[in-house]
């Protein structure tokens, strides 16, 4: 009698723990093909962020609500996991301070939308382009082809330079002329320059900023502008022409340099020219 | 928004035939092309040279081999030796500035003739395919907009901005546009830098050789930084001689054609 119940029990739980499977089964393929189809549909109209963050959104939704049937199909009621999971959640937060905290930044990073998928990021001395935005960090891929995760939280918590936000750059030069120079001359020489290179844009005007007596050098900085594709391309060209045309003017870019003075009431430094040395002879 | 950019291919210059194992070299204006066709392949070299060293004239040289130099090679099978060079815009919108400011006083009018470079598609065999498009000077970039956040990449260009048509050189690598400008507002209207939809224009040639493009007629009115801008069909009144070589890259959209006053005269107006 008893072992007819407990036989019955079990298949009536077997059956249970098969539907369970087939739904959660069922839910993972629904979920993982209308989460394709949110991304075919939008992937034309939307960014690529916006795509993956709503193609997620699909996904984990979907499947959220095929394991809450589920659970309801093994027996569970969805009002006591609700409540269990609250308590379960302060556990939780107290262990996994850091995930949690990698998380909420993740949301806010995607809701502050500062950069995107495909950006080109600076964050510290990383450099590289954003390949995902995801919940707990962002990845990168550096110019060498390495692949970087940094934390969601460091991103909220430090500086992030996006390179790709506007469509041109400036580019800074620091030169130093030979005190002898005129500034006139120099800067007609460096505008001309920057009028020659067809990347170097027109407007906004290249910038000629003297500042300051420098310890062996008149200190300049020139500015010029260029679309963000062609910045490396300018940032070559120009220096090596800046550097030609320097020469053609007779204009000296100094070394550091050093003079000795002896003092006022000292004689000159007595110089003596001597022969050159007859190289050693070899034994 | 772009469209097949010359509907049909046409020679404004008396291009040669240049069979295989021959070359040819063109000079149009600052542009040396050099065009070989060798065993079913084309190669190609070209430079730009000053302006101050153009000539006025179009020159095509045939001759026999292959250059010694080659920037480019471009693979073909056909027997034809069928060259043709189209002449159209630039692929931007050209910011050209006078050499010296002009202002237009106020309640005036003024017709200026501005230059702009023009690119050239180089198109060979029969049916015709493009081998490449080319600008015969590279101009240099610019940005024109109200900020670097905001605007529109250029091509920069110089002109003289001359009143007189009769005083315009002969130049085959230069398009000249007809700039009307009707100055309403009770200030004079500084004349910086004109941004030039050149993109949007159609390009036509007149019996010299010489390339025209539409007529543009732009009224800066009494109120408001508000101007409108205007293409008209032809290049000049009643001037029936033009050839249209090629049609605008871009579909002009009405709406398009009122622009802050500041976005097409730069931030002196």
């Amino acid at each position: 009698m008893i072992q007819e119940l407990l036989a019955n029990l079990q298949a009536g739980s077997l059956l249970a723990i098969l539907r369970a499977a087939i739904l959660v089964a069922a839910g993972l393929l629904v979920a993982s093909l209308a989460g394709r189809l949110t991304r075919r549909v939008l992937r034309q109209r939307l960014s690529a962020q916006t795509t993956q963050l709503l193609r997620r959104i699909v996904f984990y939704g979907v499947l959220a609500l095929f394991i809450a049937s589920a659970m309801r199909e093994l027996g569970f009621s969805l009002a006591v996991i609700m409540g269990a999971a609250g308590v379960l959640t302060v556990a939780l937060g107290f262990a996994s301070q850091t995930t949690a905290s990698n998380l909420i930044s993740g949301l806010f990073l995607i809701g502050e939308r500062s950069f995107e998928i495909g950006d080109i990021i600076r964050v510290g001395d990383t450099t590289g382009e954003v390949l995902s935005i995801d919940a707990l960090s962002v990845k990168l891929r550096t110019f060498d082809n390495l692949f970087v995760r940094i934390p969601n939280e460091t991103l909220i918590k430090s500086e992030v330079t996006t390179l790709t936000r506007f469509p041109i750059r400036r580019l800074d030069l620091k030169l130093g002329v030979a005190y002898k120079e005129d500034i006139n001359q120099v800067r007609e020489v460096l505008m001309a320059v920057a009028d020659a290179n067809t990347l170097c844009l027109d407007e906004p005007v290249p910038l000629f900023i003297f500042s300051g007596f420098g310890d062996s050098a008149l200190d300049i900085q020139f500015s010029v502008w260029a679309r963000r594709e062609n910045f490396l391309a300018l940032r070559n060209g120009i220096t090596a022409e800046i550097k030609s045309a320097f020469d053609e003017a007779g204009i000296e870019i100094p070394f550091p340099h050093r003079s000795l003075y002896a003092g006022e009431v000292t004689q000159p430094f007595p110089v003596r020219i001597v022969e050159p040395a007859p190289p050693e002879q070899k034994s | 928004m772009e469209k097949s950019v010359t509907k049909r291919h046409q020679n404004l210059w008396k291009v040669p035939q240049v069979n295989s194992g021959q070359q040819l070299e063109c000079r149009i204006g600052t542009l040396e092309l050099t065009i070989a066709h060798g065993v079913g392949e084309w190669m190609l070299f070209s430079r730009s040279i000053a302006e101050e060293e153009a000539d006025a004239q179009v020159r095509f040289d045939l001759g026999e081999g292959v250059p010694e130099a080659v920037q480019e090679r471009f693979v073909q099978v056909g027997e034809s030796g069928r060259v043709i060079l189209a002449p159209l815009l630039a692929d931007r919108p050209i910011v050209v500035r006078p050499r010296q400011p002009v202002f237009l006083l106020s309640g005036q009018t003024t017709t200026l003739y501005l230059s702009t470079p023009i690119w050239l598609q180089i198109l060979v065999g029969d049916p015709a395919v493009l081998l490449k498009e080319l600008p015969v000077i590279v101009p240099s970039d610019t940005w024109f907009g109200p900020s670097t956040r905001e605007g529109e990449l250029c091509y920069a260009g110089r002109t003289q901005a001359r009143h007189d048509p009769a005083e315009l050189p002969d130049r085959p690598h230069r398009a000249i546009t007809p700039l009307t400008i009707h100055n309403k507002a009770s200030t004079p209207l500084p004349l910086e830098k004109v941004s030039l939809p050149v993109p949007m224009l159609a390009l036509y040639a007149d019996q010299d050789g010489r390339l025209w493009t539409q007529k543009l007629t732009l009224t800066r009115h009494e109120q408001g930084d508000l101007a409108s801008i205007q293409i008209e069909s032809s290049k000049t009144d009643g001037d029936s001689s033009l050839t249209r070589l090629a049609e605008p890259r871009i579909d002009s959209e009405r709406s398009g054609m009122t622009r802050a006053f500041n976005l097409l005269f730069g931030d002196g107006s």
